[in-house]
């Protein structure tokens, strides 16, 4: 039954709305992450009062 | 007036140019024409194709050759330290701007003409509604030569400019180029009141640029 | 990249030693919330639609993307409008940092869009007046964010950027203007993509939608905002820097 409910998610337009969704998701995910990486590596080299985020 | 005087100025200088140096003459004029065979060799000829799609064509081929007109215009500039001696003269930057995009107008007019007859004899097309042709010719020539030259600047002595240029300047154009095609499909067609439309549209474009370039090319001679 | 080499800052009591602050780590839970919410919503309790089946649900997310690509741009707008009249970099930056979301943004709008045109036009893609638009805006963000890569003095890139930017605004109004009339012309608009009656929990998606995707991009901007901040400072140091060891050479020498 749990076959039968995985068949008929996968036909039709389910598979479009997944990739849709996981790509605008993940890829804001993708993006905060590389951010916030470049940011810690770069607040490593900057003396800490010019960063100050008030 | 100062400005308009200088205007004229740099015009007449970079025509004069043109005029001796004669690259637009003996590398641009000939690109023109061979791209207009390139089309030709890319679609059929016989099938009527090249009439119906004269249009398109004819503004592609105008987008492309004057794309290096302009590439022109602000090499010779760069060349020689030039620019700076342009910034030392004390002439005004909107006269600057309108002096480059006159002289890019009339070496654009040029390449038109030529073009355009080019069309008629290669692809056999009939040449009908001339008033609405030449508005669309005027108006499409205004709107490429204000852009145009003001995104000329922008890449202007930059080591990535032959490539920046492009990037910049033919998604802006992408109006002209629509608008452009569909006022010469209507003025051949014997539809010109579909063309006014976008003779308006282009004319709207031509003005925000004139306007952006008169105001954007002071600070953007200050120091580049 | 010198990644291995801590710099001299490394854990500094004093500022933050990343782009986060308190404001931002509340701002993150609340969008993971809302996200939450929108996944909730979106793909499991609002119904399908009538004509267009579960393909409704890419609207969800679809829409607000489009929305905060124009959004984006309009502020690479504002901010190079201000950088030029008053030269602030807190200004340059606030343009540079949404151009480069709004890009983001436009490729988001553009992916959903095909993968939403599949199942209902059957093809990837139609000159629809609204997705050519998108298409056209990707392409004017591109060449704003070309001309910030350029190696070149900070305020010959800024200022260059600046006027690029400045015209993003009326660039945006002219094309779709164009597109428009351009598909019009011989047909009227394929379909419109937004159903016509948008009710109940289907509205309630798309508006959590607005909400969840309108705090990420905000988070974004912001964290994005702050690297290019640091990244300009990095270069100013390098610069000073550069400048002393070519002093200490000379003295040397």
């Amino acid at each position: 039954m749990i076959a039968a409910v995985i068949v008929a998610a996968a036909t039709g337009t389910w598979p479009y709305v997944a990739a849709a969704w996981a790509v605008v998701l993940g890829g804001m995910g993708i993006y905060a992450l590389v951010t916030v990486v470049r940011g810690r590596r770069l607040s490593k080299r900057v003396p800490p009062e010019k960063r100050r985020w008030s | 007036m100062a400005m308009l005087h200088d205007a004229w100025l740099i015009a007449r200088k970079d025509l004069k140019l043109e005029i001796r140096s004669r690259v637009a003459l003996n590398q641009v004029v000939p690109f023109a024409l061979l791209v207009l065979v390139l089309f030709a060799f890319a679609l059929d000829p016989d099938r009527g194709l090249l009439e119906k799609a004269t249009p398109g064509l004819y503004w592609i081929a105008v987008l492309f050759s004057g794309l290096l007109a302009m590439q022109r215009s602000f090499a010779v500039e760069a060349a020689d330290g030039v620019t700076d001696a342009l910034r030392l003269s004390g002439l005004a930057p909107a006269g600057i701007y309108l002096g480059k995009t006159l002289s890019v107008a009339v070496q654009l007019l040029v390449l038109e003409v030529l073009l355009g007859v080019g069309v008629a004899v290669l692809y056999g097309t009939s040449i009908t509604g001339w008033l609405l042709l030449l508005a669309t010719i005027v108006v499409a020539t205004a709107a490429i030569s204000t852009a145009g030259t003001l995104f000329g600047v922008v890449a202007a002595g930059l080591r990535v400019r032959e490539t920046l240029l492009p990037l910049l300047l033919l998604p802006v154009l992408a109006p002209v180029l629509i608008g452009s095609t569909r006022a010469f499909e209507a003025a051949l067609s014997g539809t010109p009141s579909e063309g006014w439309p976008w003779v308006g549209l282009m004319s709207v474009f031509a003005a925000v640029y004139v306007v952006a370039g008169i105001f954007g090319f002071g600070p953007l001679m200050e120091e580049s | 990249m010198t990644t291995e080499t801590a710099g001299p800052f490394e854990a500094s009591e004093r500022g933050p030693t990343s782009t986060g602050s308190r404001t931002t780590m509340i701002l993150g839970i609340v969008t993971l919330l809302a996200l939450g919410v929108l996944v909730l919503f979106g793909l499991i309790l609002s119904p399908a639609d009538e004509n267009q089946g579960d393909a409704v649900r890419i609207m969800y997310v679809h829409v607000p993307s489009a929305t905060l690509s124009y959004v984006g741009c309009f502020m690479t707008a504002i901010g190079s409008a201000v950088y030029l009249w008053r030269k602030s970099q807190w200004w340059d930056l606030v343009a540079y940092a949404s151009a480069e979301v709004a890009a983001l943004f436009t490729a988001f709008t553009l992916v959903t869009g095909m993968l939403w045109g599949r199942p209902t036009w059957g093809v990837f893609w139609v000159w629809d007046a609204r997705l050519t638009s998108e298409a056209m805006l990707m392409l004017l963000l591109l060449g704003y964010l070309a001309v910030r890569g350029l190696a070149a003095d900070y305020q010959v890139r800024a200022k260059r950027a600046a006027i690029v930017g400045l015209l993003l605004v009326p660039n945006v109004f002219i094309v779709r203007q164009s597109v428009q009339w351009w598909r019009t012309l011989h047909q009227k608009p394929t379909l419109t993509l937004a159903g016509a009656h948008i009710q109940g929990l289907m509205l309630f998606s798309l508006f959590t939608g607005f909400v969840a995707i309108t705090l990420a991009f905000v988070w974004m901007v912001i964290h994005r905002f702050r690297v290019a901040w640091l990244e300009e400072q990095v270069d100013a140091e390098g610069l000073d820097v550069a400048i002393a060891e070519r002093r200490a050479e000379g003295v040397a020498s």
